[in-house]
């Protein structure tokens, strides 16, 4: 039997706006108000239609104080997915689906807004999710250095080769040198500007990390049927898991020893895939959560493109770039290099390239896995495409 | 005394304060279980009880901090952090090791623990400083 989220809602349209951190020119709110206008405008969609909202990542802008300035008539339904990462951005859209097809709600907005002013460093928050005194004595205090302890035993214990991080730093660069909205548009990336950089927390240099900007994103996702009415080509949702299992999750470092060095995605991978009737062999592009780069790739890897034995094999510049790559990787730039708003332009770079207006589009694309923040004690996975298989 | 004495994980802080390391198992099976909690998600029983543990544990894995982070401003940099494996029981603690030496810590190595305590703020948190064993 077909899943019931297989192929039944749909991505209408799609906002984003984007600045350097602490120098938005709109307060954080007034952003994702633009942003969820922007959406609705792509979709030909009157935005006081809109009845619910779906965040993640611990997000402040409670939807009910966006009634006003949207007109919204009749708030439905309005959900977060629980965790302070960016673990649950896949699981939004799932958690959205689940509004529109039980008939909850008919216009959804999948959003994140993120501006400095208001909600300050993101990496604060997210731990502010999880500090506590063991972390606080040992100084483990920020994403960067939890990523970075799993990193370590990725490479030196499970012997990946450091070097393969670097090919998808440059692969998410190279795709951002094309988009003219990407942080990293125009921009030769020097390798040598990744060695070079300084130390984070080892293995991590500055450019293994991504770095936050301000900026506000919106999806709006409807019935298969209602975005066929709609003006945009619809972008549908194919599937959708989150969550953990026994053995991963906020255990103080106690993950279960085979699931020390991943991304978390085992299990939600698993079920992914079951319930889509896909493998890693039909997904044509992947857009993919790194916080850090190493977490990228364990993220690659808990999604079945690889193993710790042959990642060096698939995760190669030239097999990651849109431009002939078999695994095309973060097609406009990613959180790296495109730009971190919480994840929220992954999306709706799935989005992009799957009507065909990527800056990197991939020939003759089909389908595209959204993977969430890697490493947080839950994660969440989603696949779109732009015709149900 | 303070927070740290609100939690399952109580009776730790309190062994760190008189300078021991406990750790809890299950009443019932005996099994190891970290973070503490209420029950034991193997066999179900209720019950914890604590026994003392050596401070000696092998290195899990490690990260050494470069960058100042708010709330490490008591900590000299760099400063290693390390996943310890404690001796015997599997449960793996946070805490930071003494990095004389300028080899990095490798994992798998043999380290032994002695309690300091950590400054953050107005705090000092009991902290286990592992150095490399003799």
């Amino acid at each position: 039997m077909t899943h019931p989220l297989y192929g039944t809602t749909a991505v209408a349209g799609v906002g984003l706006r984007q600045f350097k951190r602490g120098a938005s020119p709109l307060p954080e709110r007034s952003l994702l108000v633009e942003a969820i206008l922007d959406a609705c405008l792509e979709a030909g969609l009157n935005p006081a239609e809109v009845d619910g909202f779906v965040s993640y990542g611990d997000d402040k802008n409670e939807p009910v104080r966006l009634m006003g300035d949207l007109g919204t008539r009749r708030l439905a339904w309005s959900a977060s997915v629980f965790g302070g990462g960016g673990g649950g951005i896949a699981g939004a859209f799932g958690l959205a689906a689940s509004a529109i097809i039980s008939g909850q709600a008919k216009a959804v907005i999948v959003f994140r807004a993120l501006a400095e002013g208001a909600s300050g460093r993101m990496s604060a928050a997210v731990m502010a999710h999880h500090l506590n005194d063991h972390l606080l004595a040992a100084g483990l205090v920020s994403p960067a250095q939890m990523c970075a302890i799993r990193a370590q035993r990725l490479f030196k214990h499970y012997g990946v080769p450091q070097s393969i991080v670097e090919d998808l730093v440059r692969a998410s660069y190279h795709h951002a040198r094309n988009n003219p909205d990407a942080v990293g548009f125009g921009q030769d990336f020097d390798i040598a500007a990744l060695r070079t950089s300084r130390w984070i927390a080892e293995p991590f240099r500055l450019f293994d990390c991504s770095r936050e900007n301000d900026g506000a994103g919106a999806l709006l996702l409807v019935s298969a049927e209602h975005a066929q009415d709609l003006a945009k080509p619809p972008v549908y949702l194919l599937g959708c898991a989150q969550g953990t299992e026994a053995g991963w999750g906020d255990l103080l470092e106690n993950d279960a020893d085979d699931l020390y060095a991943t991304g978390g995605f085992r299990p939600v991978a698993r079920d992914l895939y079951r319930q889509t009737g896909l493998s890693p062999a039909d997904i044509d592009c992947v857009q993919l959560y790194e916080n850090f780069d190493a977490q990228g790739v364990m993220s690659l890897i808990d999604h079945g493109f690889c193993t710790y034995e042959n990642a060096a094999e698939v995760i190669r510049f030239d097999n990651l770039i849109a431009q002939g790559g078999k695994l095309p990787v973060n097609t406009a730039g990613g959180n790296l290099a495109q730009g971190f708003i919480h994840g929220i332009g992954l999306p709706i770079e799935a989005v992009r390239q799957l009507r065909g207006e990527s800056a990197n589009p991939v020939s003759g694309v089909r389908t595209c896995l959204l993977a969430g923040g890697p490493g947080a004690p839950t994660v969440s996975s989603a696949i779109f495409a732009n015709k149900v298989l | 005394m303070n927070h740290r004495l609100d939690g399952a994980d109580a009776p730790y802080w309190q062994g760190l304060e008189t300078g021991r390391l406990q750790l809890p198992r299950c009443a019932s099976c005996r099994r190891w279980l970290w973070p503490a909690g209420h029950r034991c998600s193997t066999c179900g029983s209720i019950g914890m009880v604590w026994e003392e543990r050596p401070l000696r544990a092998t290195v899990y894995s490690w990260t050494r901090t470069w960058h100042r982070f708010a709330l490490t401003e008591a900590l000299d940099l760099p400063y290693v952090s390390i996943v310890a494996e404690i001796e015997d029981c599997g449960i793996r603690l946070m805490g930071r090791m003494d990095d004389a030496s300028p080899d990095d810590p490798a994992i798998g190595e043999a380290v032994v623990g002695r309690i300091d305590r950590t400054r953050v703020g107005d705090d000092a948190i009991p902290t286990i400083i592992w150095s490399r064993a003799a």
